[in-house]
């Protein structure tokens, strides 16, 4: 039509057809949504589903240990299985009532061929335990089975609520370390050398719940960081320490106590030689007055002596065994308490002292495979609830695994109450060291800090800069597309009115 | 001066006759531990004094070797080491945190060798089945750094190297050990480095001559630096911590007199002696030239070495005047040279690509010296060796140098790259001076590799020159004092400049391409989508 200036109808060049402009636009919008899955799937964190059904049907669990408790008929003269009966009833009782008996499931019987792991009780001239979980009664305490279910109480389930504060969180192996402090070196008897063998037999006996590496060293200069209170009375001066001075008397700034080799827990327990000039320091009660006490207690940390009592050692410098035979006596307590190893109950001895009874050691096992249990349950708990809360934390293939091994090792420590009390402990460790190795797994921290603010602060200035044209096209197409549609359909109207 | 009289007072009538027994009564070997400590105080001919500490700590039994099972137990040595040379079957551990540049020239040889600039550390490990020797290494350099708080965790294998020769094993046994070596010149040694040092001793800082380690004077001190010497013997293990520094009393005296005192030098004196001690002695070695007092007056030995013993002077301030002298006068600086080599090391070039290192060996003595040659290079800079040129007043010597060997640094398996060891046997032929220059290239880093203050630059760590036995020759650097070298000597360390971004780059970077590629993007998509039509112009 325009021949005459030589150029054609730019109307009638393909590409200028709508239709291909339209493809264009629309091959340019395919493309972006066909990206989208990829870029989707290209910057998502990996986060593989924890199996958190059973984690919350784990919450509900809890172990039940059974325990048979089997009387000998001869020497209860003919009254055993009534007395059987009684006991059955008495303690199923209990169990619906107490808290801490909510995990003992105890029989009493008279079978002579019961399982292995049996407490036998017979009547004798004294309540004593015996080995192996064997319990005597006094002909008092066997009178009624009111009196036996309440010794019986007291040696398989001990009172827990006053230990939990104090009791170290379980783990297989501790360090056990020994330390002798001079509180001044320039001090006029300074204490050079001491001998630590005295705590072998209680170790022994606790070497099914934990392995213990035993420390020790002297400290020539440990001073304190505070000063004690002075007491002057009429014929003497002593030093005290009052109830507060007791919660900062370790003074970890100047005492090289710690230790940066290992992971292990370790429990301190301190000899403290106060210099001649602060001697005797003596711990003080709520009042202020002296008491006769030397020894107390960091729960969860260890514990500490204060050797005040010099006089017989003389100009000595080393202690020895006999010298030290109150320190290491109050140490083992010290110990027991610290790992959770109740006493025997009031009224009930021991035929061997020097040694841990099978039924304390059984109740210790019983306590912590139950504090394993419930501690594996709530840190998976938590895990699940992390993972639920924080939507960018990666979650791999070894957390998963970890979780669900804990899982195993849960479901096998259940399956193994009846077995050995060691057999539950061992799985239960297993369940722990599981959940909490998925707990503190480093690679769940690894996109924590990337936050999403920052890739949009890069590519926006090409993201938004690309998208508006291919939005304003869009929408201009769009716009087009109507118009002609409504002239179209204008048309359309106007050709059947006509 | 009025408390130096008083002291020398009470001091005079303890000295005469304590001189000869040295030792505290208490029963060495009761524990099978012993302790000793010493302090050796030498004036040096630039008005300075050097001052060296040294405690001791003996332990019959080897600490390492026995089983885990058996527990540990300690009197006098400290646990917290106890516990490292254990748990990483350590069989000799030398860790050193210096500051400053130890001036051969002028103050001789350093009383403990290593003098570095920087943090260094090696350790012979015994290569057990339970885990390798890398792993102790860095389960040994954590729990280091963990206890004398120094940024020894830091000494990972871009610097590790495993040079025997230069570090051999004082106490061999049949167990197989390696050697780990790593140094960090860029790592400062402070109060914090100290306080944990200090606690390692029995009697702390309450007594003995630990009394003495002030911080705020030691660390004023020109030359400073703190060291831990573990090795294992015939008996059993043997632990070194030791102080070094060099004070300026001329700088303190506001650059006047070269006097010195406890008092002055450490602003402390020794009350009470450390009774846990086997000996606590105070040794003082006399200048030369006289006109000198020294109080409390001490019985002078052969070595010119004057002593006090602790145990029995305490309290002690032991002070040097020079009353006649009213102003000190520096020597010249040629005067003497105190150690038979002088060395120089320096780095040339303006490029930030290429440079030479050169290296010059001047022998002050009458005889020709040789000693081997020792740098652990991180992989900042790559030494060429065909570009190694030893030169003697202008000539090309290359007879001098020997047993050269160069080990580049390698891509390791967990992507770090270790460092180039060059190590060589060079001759210095008497009264002259050997020049050794080799090109080097700087290494073009990535962007995270970079430090924060990336422009303060790199240091580059100390070279080591150190005494060779070569039966080829017949001289034996070790015995033949006067001729060869004593000990291993540290080179100054070196500020490398390397290539650095601008840091603001990558940003600037992604802005651009991105502004790019919108506008080829934009120009395109506007050719394919828009509408052309033919503007008429009317005429």
């Amino acid at each position: 039509m325009d021949a005459l200036h030589g150029f054609k109808d730019v109307q009638s060049l393909s590409f200028q057809r709508p239709i291909i402009r339209r493809l264009i636009l629309g091959s340019y919008w395919v493309v972006i949504l066909f990206a989208i899955p990829f870029w989707w799937r290209l910057t998502s964190i990996e986060r593989i589903a924890l199996p958190s059904n059973r984690v919350h049907a784990q919450l509900e669990k809890q172990p039940v240990f059974p325990v048979n408790v089997q009387l000998d008929g001869s020497s209860f003269h003919g009254r055993a299985s009534l007395l059987a009966s009684e006991l059955n009833e008495l303690l199923a009782k209990s169990t619906r009532t107490s808290t801490r008996w909510n995990n003992l499931d105890i029989h009493v019987t008279l079978d002579q061929n019961a399982a292995r792991s049996v407490y036998t009780v017979a009547v004798g001239n004294g309540t004593v335990v015996r080995h192996p979980r064997h319990l005597i009664l006094s002909q008092d305490d066997a009178s009624s089975a009111t009196k036996i279910a309440d010794v019986l109480t007291g040696l398989l389930a001990p009172e827990a609520s006053s230990r939990v504060q104090r009791v170290v969180q379980y783990s297989k192996r501790y360090r056990l370390a020994f330390t002798l402090l001079n509180e001044d070196v320039t001090s006029d008897q300074l204490i050079h050398n001491w001998d630590i063998h005295h705590i072998s037999p209680v170790l022994s006996r606790l070497s099914v719940l934990h392995d213990f590496l035993i420390e020790s060293q002297v400290q020539f200069h440990a001073p304190l960081a505070f000063e004690p209170v002075q007491i002057v009375s009429e014929n003497s001066t002593l030093y005290g320490l009052t109830p507060e001075d007791l919660t900062v008397f370790v003074n970890s700034a100047e005492w090289t106590l710690s230790s940066s080799v290992s992971e292990d827990p370790v429990l301190h327990f301190l000899l403290f030689v106060p210099s001649s000039s602060r001697r005797p320091l003596h711990i003080l009660d709520t009042q202020g007055s002296p008491t006769q006490h030397a020894v107390f207690l960091l729960p969860q940390w260890g514990g500490i002596y204060i050797l005040n009592h010099l006089e017989h050692v003389g100009t000595r410098t080393h202690l020895t065994a006999v010298d030290l035979s109150l320190v290491f006596s109050a140490f083992v307590n010290q110990l027991s308490a610290l790992l959770g190893v109740s006493d025997l109950p009031h009224g009930v001895k021991s035929d061997d002292p020097s040694i841990l009874s099978d039924w304390q050691v059984d109740a210790v096992l019983r306590y912590r495979a139950l504090e394993n249990i419930v501690e594996t349950q709530q840190t998976l708990h938590s895990i699940v609830k992390l993972v639920d809360q924080i939507k960018n934390m990666p979650v791999d293939e070894t957390v998963r695994g970890d979780v669900q091994n804990a899982l195993t090792a849960l479901e096998k420590a259940y399956q193994s109450t009846a077995g050995l009390p060691s057999t539950i402990l061992h799985w239960s460790r297993e369940a722990l060291s599981s959940a909490s190795h998925a707990f503190f797994n480093p690679g769940m921290l690894a996109l924590l800090y990337f936050p999403a603010e920052h890739k949009y602060a890069v590519y926006t200035p090409l993201f938004a800069s690309i998208a508006v044209p291919l939005v304003v096209a869009l929408g201009r197409e769009l716009h087009a597309w109507r118009r002609e549609h409504r002239t179209t359909a204008g048309k359309l109207v106007y050709h059947i009115q006509s | 001066m009025r408390w130096g009289t008083i002291f020398f007072a009470l001091c005079l009538s303890a000295s005469s006759e304590s001189v000869t027994s040295y030792t505290n009564n208490v029963p060495p070997g009761e524990s099978g531990e012993r302790y000793d400590e010493d302090l050796f105080i030498r004036p040096l001919l630039d008005g300075r004094v050097a001052t060296t500490f040294t405690f001791t700590t003996d332990l019959l039994g080897n600490v390492s070797r026995q089983s885990e099972s058996s527990g540990q137990h300690y009197t006098l040595f400290p646990l917290t080491l106890g516990q490292i040379l254990r748990e990483y079957s350590i069989a000799e551990l030398h860790l050193t945190l210096n500051s400053g540049k130890w001036n051969y020239d002028h103050w001789g040889y350093p009383d403990d060798p290593s003098v570095g600039t920087g943090a260094e550390l090696w350790a012979w490990m015994a290569d057990g089945p339970s885990s390798t020797i890398d792993e102790r290494w860095t389960g040994l350099r954590n729990a280091l750094a963990g206890l004398f708080c120094a940024s020894l965790g830091s000494l990972d294998t871009r610097h590790t190297s495993s040079p025997s020769t230069v570090f051999p094993i004082s106490f061999s046994s049949s167990i197989p050990h390696g050697l780990r070596y790593a140094n960090l010149p860029s790592e400062n040694v402070c109060t914090e480095n100290l306080t944990p040092f200090v606690k390692l001793l029995p009697c702390k800082s309450r007594a003995g001559l630990a009394t003495l380690l002030n911080p705020q004077r030691i660390f004023d001190a020109d030359w400073h630096g703190l060291s831990i010497h573990l090795r294992s013997t015939e008996v059993g293990t043997e632990l070194k911590l030791g102080v070094q520094a060099v004070f300026d009393p001329v700088r303190l005296s506001g650059g006047r007199r070269r006097d010195w005192s406890f008092r002055l030098l450490f602003d402390r004196i020794i009350h009470d002696s450390c009774l846990v001690a086997t000996s606590s002695v105070v040794r003082v070695q006399i200048p030369d030239s006289g006109s000198h007092t020294l109080s409390p007056a001490s019985v002078v030995d052969d070595n010119l070495t004057a002593m006090y013993n602790l145990m029995t002077q305490a309290p002690l301030d032991v002070s040097m005047s020079w009353p006649h002298e009213h102003t000190f006068q520096y020597p010249h600086v040629h005067e003497s040279r105190l150690t038979p080599l002088s060395i120089q090391r320096t780095l040339h070039g303006s490029s930030q690509i290429h440079g030479h290192l050169f290296i010059a060996l001047t022998n002050n003595g009458h005889h020709d010296i040789v000693v081997g040659y020792f740098e652990n290079l991180p992989a900042l800079v790559t030494l060429w060796m065909h570009t190694m040129e030893i030169k003697v007043d202008g000539t090309e010597r290359n007879e001098l140098i020997s047993n050269v060997s160069y080990r580049p640094h390698q891509v390791l398996a967990n992507g770090q790259k270790s460092p180039s060891t060059f190590q060589a046997i060079l001759t210095v032929p008497a009264s002259s001076t050997l020049h050794l220059s080799m090109e080097i290239s700087r290494a073009f880093l990535k962007y995270t590799e970079h430090p924060p203050d990336a422009m303060r630059g790199w240091d580059l760590p100390p070279a080591i020159l150190f005494p060779v036995c070569e039966p080829a020759m017949g001289i034996c650097g070790m015995q033949n004092t006067s001729a060869g070298m004593r000990d291993r000597m540290y080179t100054p360390t070196l500020l490398i400049d390397l290539p650095t971004p601008d840091f603001s780059m990558p940003y600037n970077v992604i802005i651009f391409s991105c502004t790019l590629i919108t506008l080829i993007f934009g120009s395109i998509f506007n050719l394919l989508t828009r509408t052309w039509v033919i503007v008429r112009v009317e005429d």
